[in-house]
């Protein structure tokens, strides 16, 4: 008996654990917010709007910062930079036109996070509704406008810059969710943008009560700048004036008085958020910009193209006190040819490293009058285009030099001139690449000349020719797909230059 | 609960009554004298009253006259006479009152008996007679390896055993070993094998998710923690069904660790001593500064067209006119000679072991104190461990095993300071020189100079950049201190005598590693703003682990010997839980305030303070049986269920059968001829399935994380990682079929075994996904996997006679990896053929992977006329106009056009482009053989010679160390071979010209590729072991004193280093990549062992 006994305490004794270790294997980690938890409270689709942004500032998976990838993407293959010693080989093959699938220029990672990022807000921000009552149907439009016109801007830097992308609509949450995606047209993902952007017009937020937030998030204002800028780019005129117009007629910007150049540049770029801004990354002392890096240590990356000071904005030589207010301490240091646009603290002291949080401006109310101007000319008002430039330079102290008197019905002169005055205007801001490629592809490569014209003062002269008879190709216009896409992307096909 | 909470009442209830019931037998006394075998009386022998169950019931102890006294309870129980020298003696009571009785010596027991039992073999879980054992097994007693000079047992196993490929990760002491049974069975995934120690899983993996900071997980070597001398023996669990019975964590095979126990006798001292000098040998030859600074210009020169402007480029300008640049850069130094000291190791170990009837002890006390042959390196470590057996009864006993160990081991701040040591300008002088020309006596690292600047530390602990390598070894350290303490208790209960018993074991495990680095100024020169300047960290991990195992044996004893049964239920469960912590803080005030809690900079973007803390938990429940008909037929079959807290609800638990087989050929009756030859010749095949876990906590689920910056004051969420639902048990399907032979008496023995593991549902951790998903890594179960191959191991014992006896042994293995199935996210080629330096490997399914294609190398072009390019009858290639073409790379997407001096590789399309078209197969890097041989001679016992050599045999290997000392790329040192460079017009050499930062003159072609085939003299060792009448005057049990060398000589074609060279990771588009610049050190050891 006693033996028996000991055997059935021994049975229960096995057999205690067997029955809880369903309980017993569920362990949760301690120091994380699991999927289980999230998207319960309006707090939460917040934090998740918010997290939209700062995935523009830096990434948490170490992709490059949007910011970074916008100044590459726009100034690299264009004529406002040079090398230095420190510029890395890859940089150097973009800049000689020698870009191979696997120069990591072309990764598009850190784009497609924030995209998903984008996505995960508007598949799941709406289940919110059913379990928080204090989460209201126009709270939730506005978080699902920003998120979407934030994913159409990517998507438009993404086509200017391959041409034909994947277009990703959902949201990433699970394994199940992992797609191969074969690319879309340029139409098919423009088409999307602009769907996007008509969709988030009409719940997106006029003002959110504070000027941080009315130039650091999405506005309706933000939007119809985004707009004209597609429609400028798809050749829709009508439609881009139309959308300048809105944000015009707003009367809720203005171009800062430049007077004084110092309070202009320091007003515009060192503080930010001025009345001229429309939308612009808020980086501060938590989110460093990687500038300081770019511009400023001794293994500086890039320094201004001779070219900027000597033919972009000239110097007079007989009057000192004439200087285009952009050139020297705003765009560039002309003593030593440093980038200063995001370096400066004032026309001549400079940031420390840890100061290095100059915001990035992606649009401002001067950028609507000059595609505004643009697209007028193009649309047969010639006049209106040679008075916006008119008050552009004006504003600037533009000199003598530069100024171009033109008829009216010059297009193609006007049309020059307003891309040039966009290079003085928008220097290193990320605009020049897609400006000038804009304009020599306007009306079926009408305009090829001017990407060659380019490209034979950036390059070094034993690679000009084949530069040149690369450059003759349209689709070396555009970035190879990265060598990763194509191997962990089956659908992928290699952009037709690079195959 | 209620039920058991009534039945434990009751139970001790009875218990109760029972030793009641006992306490009402009337006593009785009985007396007597005891006396020696020399009729002398005794004193303190033990007379105790012991039940049938051998449980003693009372006690007492002889006086000085010899004499007892002692009350019994019952007359049905047995008198145990004992003493520590004399022999037991059992006597029954019955109506016996008087016992005069004589001791007998105990030193009969220790004649020369010839023993015929039977080896056995532990699973850890049950022993089975090697005789019966169905499933595939290497077993290895400790004393083969005990000369040799290893800090850990994984060391001292390289090379012993078939299909177990041990390689070190690195020279350095306290460096981890990487363990591969039967190859790898997983891609990317874990691969260790589970160590098990005295029946008990012994965690050798450290937190994956913690960052350390200077050190990969591979570095940490956790076995360290147990001091060989310790270990008794080993056995290596191989094929699925053997490995089975440890479930989950065992499906990379199981290395079953037994430590040394008490016996009965006298207490015994043994203390060992091993004394060595490790020597790291000559290595590559590199230029003398002299050299370097008349081929960087040349470089220069080359590949810009314009001469390096020394006005500038100081380092180079010699002139004795500018004291400080001339003297701080016109030496001629040896960076490697500077960096490398003479290894001393020392090893003494002390052990005491003995007991009596009822208890039994080991305990041992080690110390060793290893210094490494780089400066900067040692280990020290103190290891105590006590063994103790306490046996209540026939029935019921106990054990207690308390291990501690404290390791301090200094590593390198930077793991590859070799490498830097390799590359470190050699015009540069290591002290620095004021401008008057006198040495400061500061380490001379400049902040930036041509070679460029110090650029950080990456998270496998290999510094980048520039940096002074004598400063990093003497001034910046790594420690690393380590305390495990690891008790186990295990209780056995007989419930019915030899049929079924229960054992329960639980043990504890606490492991505290704490790490901590720094990097002074002095190594990086950096100013003082930045964060890489006196940077300090401190890095804490607390693992505690719980581990437990019930298993009831029941073993029936059938009426007709003909039949046995070995049958056994295991749970068991473990508990894993780690809280890491880790500071990184810089610029503190001087380079002697080493630790982050002295005032620094924590605000900065490197600084870290993390935190962390996981917990894995995972159950299983086996059952057992082993059936055996006539000792011919012996059949095993089991099953497990596993559970395994890294899953999801849904995939959580598994179930893991398996079978096993063994046909005794010999005792069959057509088989009775060769008996008197045939000791034994069996047949074996198993089936089995093993399940593996992810690496990593929580890794199924989907969570959310904050970005470390706010945007507008917000913070802001992300989702970190996505949901795993479908991540599930990767199983391994292992087949084996094995033949044991015997014969002669146990002079001729073989083991061949040949196999199929199939990894199926293969982990692929982090497998890269397109980034347009938003993530660009996740884990999954990818495909299927297949390893395959076959295990010789043979003895043999040709010449044996009283004096002489000569043993020889073999093994050879051969395993090929081969991918059946693979997902499609998978990637199916990798490397860039356009860029130096990369070769190309493709995976193919159902073909061995391992093989790489690549350019054929032909040499360089001399001159302008030999870069023309020809086709295939070798005419000049005109072009449209009628112009010369000359070779071009890659054209049209370089379309570099090669010039004189330049690497020519062979057109093999005869286009005059050199693209991806003109690769070729090049070579596999798997071995076709591996293996290991040994022979010892003894005579009369008392010599003892011995060696041991393992080899390879056919395996393309890329030399890479010849590579990046050849390539002329940079500014960093190069080989002497450099010195038949192309210099100008007409030479004919095989080096290409310098080209600095250009050129496609180090594609991946055959020019690196070389056969690894190599054989190497692993050890000798000349034994003496002082004949017993000598011993016995001296008063000892046993002297012996052996000197070992080991890594005397390899014999190979290879040009580089050491043709061993391990390839890292299980990507199936690895290709052996040999970087190593020393080849591996040369040790002398010199060993005592004396027993008291």
């Amino acid at each position: 008996m006693f033996t028996r006994t000991i055997f059935k305490v021994l049975m229960v004794v096995l057999l205690l654990p067997v029955v809880s270790c369903k309980k017993w294997l569920d362990l949760q980690p301690q120091d994380g917010l699991t999927g289980a938890e999230y998207w319960k409270t309006k707090e939460q689709v917040q934090a998740a709007v918010t997290g939209i942004y700062a995935s523009l500032l830096g990434s948490a998976t170490g992709s490059r910062n949007a910011a970074e990838t916008f100044f590459l993407w726009g100034e690299l293959r264009a004529d406002m930079l040079t090398s230095t010693l420190a510029t890395t080989n890859e940089q150097i093959d973009v800049i000689n036109v020698n870009i191979l699938p696997t120069n990591s220029i072309a990764n598009w990672k850190g784009i497609y996070e924030t995209i998903n990022y984008c996505n995960t807000v508007i598949a799941f921000a709406p289940g919110v509704l059913a379990k928080d009552a204090t989460f209201t149907q126009t709270a939730l439009d506005r978080a699902v406008a920003e998120a979407k016109a934030i994913r159409a801007l990517m998507y438009f830097y993404l086509v200017r810059t391959f041409d034909q992308v994947p277009l990703k609509l959902t949201a990433t949450s699970s394994d199940k969710d992992i797609i191969s995606l074969a690319k879309s047209s340029q139409d098919t993902v423009l088409a999307q943008v602009l769907k996007d952007l008509n969709e988030a017009e009409v719940y997106a937020v006029t003002d959110y009560g504070d000027r941080a937030s009315n130039k650091g998030r999405i506005t309706k204002a933000a939007i119809n700048a985004i707009q004209a800028d597609v429609y400028l780019w798809q050749e829709k005129y009508t439609e881009c004036v139309a959308a300048c117009n809105k944000i015009i007629n707003s009367n809720s910007f203005g171009l800062i008085s430049g007077n004084d150049a110092n309070l202009w540049y320091q007003t515009l770029y060192v503080n930010g958020n001025s009345n001229e801004s429309i939308f612009e990354l808020q980086f501060d002392n938590q989110a460093l910009n990687t500038f300081y890096t770019l511009f400023n240590t001794n293994q500086k990356k890039f320094l201004a193209n001779p070219i900027v000071m000597d033919e972009v904005y000239t110097v007079d030589f007989t009057d000192p006190l004439k200087y285009d207010i952009r050139a020297d301490g705003a765009a560039v240091r002309a003593t030593d040819q440093l980038i200063w646009k995001y370096m400066g603290l004032s026309n001549t002291t400079s940031r420390a490293q840890v100061e290095s949080y100059a915001h990035w401006i992606m649009y401002r109310y001067a950028d609507v009058l000059l595609m505004k101007a643009e697209a007028q000319n193009q649309l047969g008002n010639g006049q209106e285009a040679l008075d916006i430039v008119s008050l552009i330079r004006t504003r600037a102290r533009a000199l003598i030099a530069t100024q171009q008197n033109l008829a009216a019905t010059d297009k193609v002169g006007i049309a020059d001139y307003v891309l040039k005055e966009r290079a003085r205007e928008f220097a290193f801001e990320g605009k020049r690449w897609f400006d000038i490629l804009r304009n020599a592809r306007r009306n079926n490569y009408q305009r090829l000349d001017l990407l060659l014209d380019m490209i034979a003062g950036t390059v070094p002269p034993n690679r000009q020719q084949s530069a040149i008879a690369k450059f003759k190709d349209k689709n070396c216009h555009y970035l190879p797909i990265y060598t990763y896409e194509l191997t962990t992307n089956k659908a992928l096909v290699q952009n037709p230059f690079y195959k | 609960m209620k039920v058991l909470i009534t039945k434990i009442s009751f139970l001790l209830f009875v218990v109760l009554l029972a030793g009641m019931a006992r306490a009402q037998v009337t006593t009785i006394t009985l007396q007597g004298k005891i006396l020696g075998p020399n009729k002398n009386p005794v004193e303190h022998v033990t007379i105790a009253e012991v039940d049938a169950d051998g449980r003693t019931v009372h006690a007492v102890k002889t006086d000085v006259e010899g004499n007892f006294v002692i009350k019994i309870s019952s007359t049905k129980n047995k008198l145990s006479i004992s003493h520590i020298s004399f022999r037991t003696q059992v006597l029954a009571i019955n109506n016996r009152t008087t016992y005069n009785v004589t001791m007998e010596s105990n030193s009969k027991d220790m004649g020369d008996v010839v023993v015929v039992s039977q080896r056995k073999s532990d699973n850890g879980n049950v022993s089975i007679p090697e005789r019966e054992l169905t499933t595939a097994q290497s077993h290895i007693a400790a004393k083969d390896l005990e000369e040799m000079q290893a800090a850990s047992i994984d060391q001292a196993l390289q090379g012993r055993l078939p299909g177990v490929d041990i390689t070190a990760n690195s020279g350095d002491p306290g460096a981890g070993m990487q363990i591969r049974i039967r190859g790898t069975s997983s891609i990317n995934s874990s691969n260790d094998p589970l160590i098990v120690v005295d029946g008990m899983p012994y965690e050798t993996a450290i937190p994956s998710d913690f960052n350390f900071g200077s050190a990969d997980d591979q570095g940490y070597a956790s076995l360290i923690n147990i001091a060989p001398t310790d270990i008794k023996d080993i056995t290596i669990l191989k094929d699925a069904a053997a490995t089975a019975v440890w479930g989950s964590r065992a499906a990379n095979g199981v290395v079953v660790i037994t430590t040394k126990r008490g016996a009965v006798g006298k207490p015994a001292f043994t203390y060992t001593n091993k004394t060595s000098i490790t020597k790291q040998p000559e290595a590559i030859p590199m230029l003398t500064g002299d050299q370097y600074s008349t081929l960087i210009p040349e470089a220069y020169m080359n590949s810009t067209g314009t001469p390096l402007n020394t006005q500038n480029v100081k380092e180079f300008q010699y002139d004795p006119n500018d004291p400080y640049w001339y003297n701080n850069y016109s030496k001629n130094t040896n960076w490697i000679k500077a960096i490398t000291q003479l290894g001393v190791t020392q090893d003494h170990n002390i052990s005491m072991t003995g007991g009596g009837e009822k208890a039994r002890y080991y305990a041992s006390l080690g110390y060793l104190d290893q210094k490494g042959t780089t400066i900067g390196t040692y280990l020290k470590r103190i290891s105590t461990r006590i063994n103790l057996d306490y046996i209540v009864s026939e029935r019921i006993r106990f054990k207690s095993d308390l291990s501690y160990s404290y390791t301090d081991n200094n590593r390198n701040f930077a793991l590859n300071l070799r490498d830097l040591a390799y590359r470190k300008m050699p015009n540069m002088s290591i002290y620095e020189y004021d401008e008057y020309g006198n040495l400061s006596g500061n380490y001379f690292s400049p902040a930036t100079n041509i070679q460029g600047q110090y650029l950080g530390v990456s998270t496998s602990g290999t510094v980048s950049g520039t940096s002074n390598p004598v400063a990093l070894a003497k001034e910046a350290k790594y420690n690393i201190i380590s305390q495990r303490v690891t008790p186990h208790f295990n209780l056995q209960y007989e419930i019915l005598k030899k049929v079924l018993m229960a054992t329960f074991d639980v043990q504890f495990d606490i492991n505290n590693n704490k790490n901590n680095s720094f990097l002074p100024q002095t190594a990086t020169g950096r100013p003082w703003t930045e964060t890489s300047v006196n940077r300090a960290y401190d890095g804490d991990i607390d693992v505690f682990n719980v581990q437990s195992k019930t298993n009831l044996v029941y073993t029936p004893t059938f009426k007709s010997p003909n039949h046995s049964l070995i049958s056994f239920i295991s749970l068991s469960t473990y508990d894993n839980k780690y809280v890491s912590q880790e500071i990184l803080t810089s610029n503190t005030a001087s380079s002697v305030l080493q630790d982050p809690s002295s005032p620094s900079r924590t605000i900065n973007s490197d600084a870290r303070l993390v935190a962390t803390t996981g917990q894995t938990r995972s159950v299983g429940l086996l059952f057992n049986a082993q059936y055996g008909y006539k000792d011919r037929y012996i059949f095993n079959a089991g099953v497990r269920g596993d559970g395994n807290s890294r899953f999801g609800p849904q995939n959580r638990y598994a179930l893991f059968p398996s079978a096993s087989v063994r046909w005794r050929l010999s005792d069959e009756k057509f088989m009775k001829r060769f008996q008197k030859n045939i000791d034994d010749l069996s047949l074996r095949a198993s089936y089995g399935e093993s399940g593996n876990a992810p690496r990593r906590d929580y890794s199924y689920i989907n969570t959310y994380n904050t970005f470390t910056w706010t945007y507008l004051g917000q913070a802001g969420v992300y989702p970190a990682s996505m949901q795993l639902s479908d991540l599930k048990w990767e199983t391994i399907v292992g087949q084996n079929v094995g033949v044991n032979l015997s014969m002669f008496k146990r002079r001729f023995t073989a083991d061949a075994e040949f196999y199929v593991n199939r990894t199926k549902n293969m982990f692929f951790p982090g497998l890269q996904i397109a980034s347009i998903n938003g993530f660009s890594n996740v884990d999954m179960n990818v495909g299927t996997m297949d390893n395959q191959g076959f295990e010789l191991g043979l003895g043999v014992t040709p010449y044996k006679t009283k004096k002489w006896q000569v043993d020889f042994n073999f093994n050879i293995a051969r395993n090929i990896n081969i991918i059946r199935e693979i997902s499609d996210l998978y990637p199916l080629d990798k490397g860039d053929i356009t860029a130096n330096g990369q070769y190309k490997t493709f995976l193919q399914v159902n073909n061995p992977f391992g093989s790489f294609y690549g350019f054929k190398y032909k040499g360089v072009y001399k001159d302008l006329a030999s870069t023309i390019a020809t086709d295939a009858s070798g005419k000049n290639i005109i072009g449209p106009t009628g112009q010369t073409i000359y070779m071009k790379f890659n054209y049209p997407s370089i379309g570099y056009t090669f010039q004189p001096g330049d690497a020519m590789y062979e057109d093999i399309n005869h286009d005059g482009n050199i693209n991806y078209q003109d690769i070729v197969y090049l070579g596999n890097s798997n071995p076709k053989f591996t293996g290991g041989f040994g022979t010892s001679v003894t005579y009369k016992g008392v010599w003892k010679f011995s060696t041991f050599f393992n080899y390879r045999y056919k395996v393309d290997l890329v030399n890479g160390t010849k590579i990046y000392t050849t390539n002329m790329y940079g500014f960093d040192n190069q080989s002497t071979a450099t010195l038949r460079r192309w210099r100008q017009d007409g030479d004919v050499t095989d080096i290409p010209r310098a080209l600095y930062r250009t050129g496609y003159n180090w594609l991946g072609s055959d020019r690196y590729v070389e056969d690894g085939s190599f054989l190497r003299f692993r050890t000798a060792t000349v034994r003496y072991t002082m004949p017993k009448k000598m011993v016995q005057k001296l008063k000892v049990k046993n002297l012996s004193a052996y000197v070992t060398v080991e890594n005397l000589f390899t014999w190979t074609n290879y040009t580089g280093q050491d043709p061993e060279a391990s390839v890292r990771g299980s990507d199936p588009f690895r290709v052996a990549i040999d970087n190593s610049y020393t080849p591996p050190v040369k040790t002398y050891t010199i060993g005592v062992t004396a027993s008291f």
